[in-house]
């Protein structure tokens, strides 16, 4: 009698699930749109950051004035990526200089450069903008990848260059966008699911409600538990499809590790989806509205899980009541614990309360939705 | 009891209300098993309100439902596995086919795959629906779509089926087909509560009631009706405005 409960229960659900993948079917789009929004906004936010700090103007102190450092300074010019935009005699000057201009860099190439390339021992000085630290974090990665490629050719002292110099493309080459990746990864990869998740479910439940199939629904012996799971169950797997495609991704354009334990990242990654899932749920019960629902989602999932989660300012940098704020927003835990596996390695001795804080919001965002999904119209 | 005493549908003085708008004040009314009653009324007269929640789908604020002796709102759903609704508005699934929406709600109430196979094919000839079944739900015509649900409330064989305007949008020809069918199901031995706004078809009920604003003003045989009010019974509509008018003419 149990088992043929149980048999019958999940055939319900598997019929909710099976109809909800026929819509699916029907109406591709979301899933496109689902599905290619990763790639898409990994280029933009991957790609992005390099392709917007072109031209930097830099103000060069060559206080060495012999071939190899002027060969250096053609180095940075040569790539675009940086411009010479004053020359100054001093580095106090070329700072007075820089404060007036849109100078991002003082590179220094101090008395002596040439002879210090010789033995193998040369330093530059590279004076960087802090105000802007996405920036500044560029430049510092671009004027090290120049450096490293023109080092060789440096050391070969005299021997003539090609005329004209051979262009570096040291972007796509060294990739310096890369390591911003590092970081916009595990946020990128917490926003597309937050906003697919919460929008997709609410979406589809408040249609229920919207077009009266709802109530048909209600009149046949399904139960709200088999309704609630048949629904959310092809979302699910969208959902963890989605952090597959982002992680892959993520490892293979950007190169982003995988340091730490991979369960705990998927442990995660679920708790996440459930929680976003149940977000949704409880927006389409209360709204019961496709247009209404489709606000709120993406209101309550895309500015919080972009602003509160880490994944565009730092938790550490936001003023102290939005930071209390973000105590309660679960992809600042998703996004912890992506970035402690990924970067860090941890497992889960060290991630075990943000999948905690995790779990608590799932179940306390579904609890809340049950009680207010009644089998009635009312 | 008697089979013609079975009562397999009873509201019993029940209030229902949404706001400031009392959509049922206090009806009670009974289906005998067997039985095609009639539920007559203009718009808004609360017919769609009686039905949900003999279907369980609303709670009656006073009062209380039974349907085969159960609490239809129960969460155990014993009702709900003998009741069909076919409900006012289109709710099958547009973008479906025919036969998906039949394979769906068979699925929910857990029919067997061969079970299923006779029962679709039963359904099929007998909504005409068999040249269609690839067809989505959205692209089906008016009377099309309103067998296709009541295919789809039939397929577990319900004791009792509730039709909420069934015929609306309908065209003559497919309403008497549609009647002809639902006369087919009483002879199985099926319990019909059907509403409709439209009074010609009331006559085509063994029992009419009469909801007006939210009350039953009158409750028996069209025929018997017809002629306490002194109006031939083919011309129903008559009947239905001198009740009114009489009441009416009461209040005042
Ligand atoms: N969910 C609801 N919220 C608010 N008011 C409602 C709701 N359902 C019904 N009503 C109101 O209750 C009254 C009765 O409505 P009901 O739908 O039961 O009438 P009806 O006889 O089915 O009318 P129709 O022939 O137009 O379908 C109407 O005034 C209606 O506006
Ligand atoms: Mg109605």
């Amino acid at each position: 009698m149990v088992a043929s409960t149980f048999g019958r229960s999940g055939g319900r659900i598997l019929a909710i699930a099976g109809k909800e993948v026929l819509h699916i079917r029907r109406d591709p789009r979301t899933l496109y749109l689902a599905l290619a929004m990763p790639v898409v906004m990994l280029v933009l936010f991957g790609f992005g950051i390099s392709f917007d700090v072109d031209h930097l103007e830099l103000a060069v102190v060559d206080q060495d004035g012999t071939w190899a450092s002027r060969e250096l300074v053609r180095q940075f010019t040569a790539s675009k990526e940086f411009v010479v935009s004053t020359e100054s005699p001093s580095p106090e000057q070329a700072l007075r200089d820089a404060r007036r201009g849109h100078v991002v860099a003082v590179l220094v190439l101090p008395k002596g450069f040439a002879r210090a390339v010789s033995s193998g021992g040369a330093q530059v000085q590279l004076l960087v903008d802090g105000a802007d630290g996405n920036t500044a974090t560029q430049v510092l990665a671009k004027a090290q990848a120049l450096i490293q490629v023109a080092s060789p050719r440096l050391a070969g002292e005299g021997a003539p260059l090609p005329a004209p110099p051979v262009e570096v493309r040291i972007r796509t080459l060294f990739n310096p966008g890369g390591r911003s990746a590092l970081f916009v990864v595990p946020g990128l990869a917490a926003y597309l699911l937050a906003i697919v998740a919460v929008l997709m479910t609410a979406l589809t439940v408040a249609r229920e409600w919207e077009r009266g199939s709802m109530e048909q629904l209600f009149a046949t012996p399904v139960g709200r538990m088999e309704i609630v799971v048949g629904k959310l169950l092809p979302y699910l797997c969208i959902g963890l499809a989605q952090v597959l495609l982002v992680l892959t991704a993520g490892a293979w354009v950007f190169s982003v590790p995988i340091r730490g334990s991979l369960p705990v990242l998927g442990l995660g990654a679920l708790l996440f989806l459930i929680g976003m899932l149940g977000q949704g749920l409880l927006i389409s019960v209360v709204t019961r509205n496709q247009v209404v629902a489709t606000q709120v989602a993406t209101l309550t999932s895309m500015l919080p899980s972009m602003l509160l989660s880490g994944f565009i300012f730092p938790i550490s940098n936001l003023p102290a009541p939005l930071r209390l704020l973000s105590t309660l927003i679960p992809a600042r835990y998703f996004v912890s614990v992506l970035r402690g596996v990924l970067l860090r390695g941890n497992g889960l001795e060290v991630l075990w309360p943000q999948l905690g804080a995790l779990a608590l919001f799932a179940l306390l965002i579904l609890a809340a939705a049950m009680a207010r999904f009644q089998r009635r119209l009312d | 009891m008697s089979a013609a005493e079975t009562r397999d549908l009873e509201l019993r003085d029940v209030r229902r209300s949404f706001g400031a708008t009392q959509a049922l004040r206090g009806v009670s009314l009974a289906v005998r098993q067997g039985e095609v009653y009639g539920l007559v009324g203009p718009d808004g007269a609360g017919k769609t309100t009686a039905m949900r929640i003999l279907s369980g789908l609303l709670r009656p604020h006073e009062g209380s439902a039974t349907v085969l002796g159960v609490d239809p709102a129960h969460p155990r759903g014993e009702a709900r596995e003998r009741l069909g609704l076919v409900p006012q508005r289109n709710t099958l699934y547009g973008d479906l086919s025919v036969d998906e929406n039949l394979h769906f709600f068979a699925s929910l109430f857990g029919l067997s795959r061969p079970d299923f196979e006779a029962r679709r094919e039963r359904l099929l000839h007998i909504t005409r629906l068999g040249r269609f079944t690839e067809r989505r739900a959205d692209a089906l015509s008016g009377g099309m779509y309103k067998k296709l649900a009541l295919a789809c409330a039939l397929l577990h064989r319900p004791r009792v089926l509730l039709l909420d305007e069934p015929t609306n949008g309908v065209d003559p020809v497919s309403r008497r087909e549609l009647w002809e069918l639902l006369y087919g199901l009483v002879h199985e031995g099926m319990t019909l509560l059907v509403s409709t706004p439209y009074m010609d078809e009331a006559a085509r009920c063994h029992r009419v009631g009469l909801l007006y604003e939210g009350q039953l003003i009158a409750e028996g045989e069209p025929r018997a009706l017809a002629r306490a009010h002194g109006v031939s019974p083919s011309d129903f509509e008559s009947v239905f405005l001198a009740i009114i008018a009489r009441r009416d003419g009461r209040a005042a």
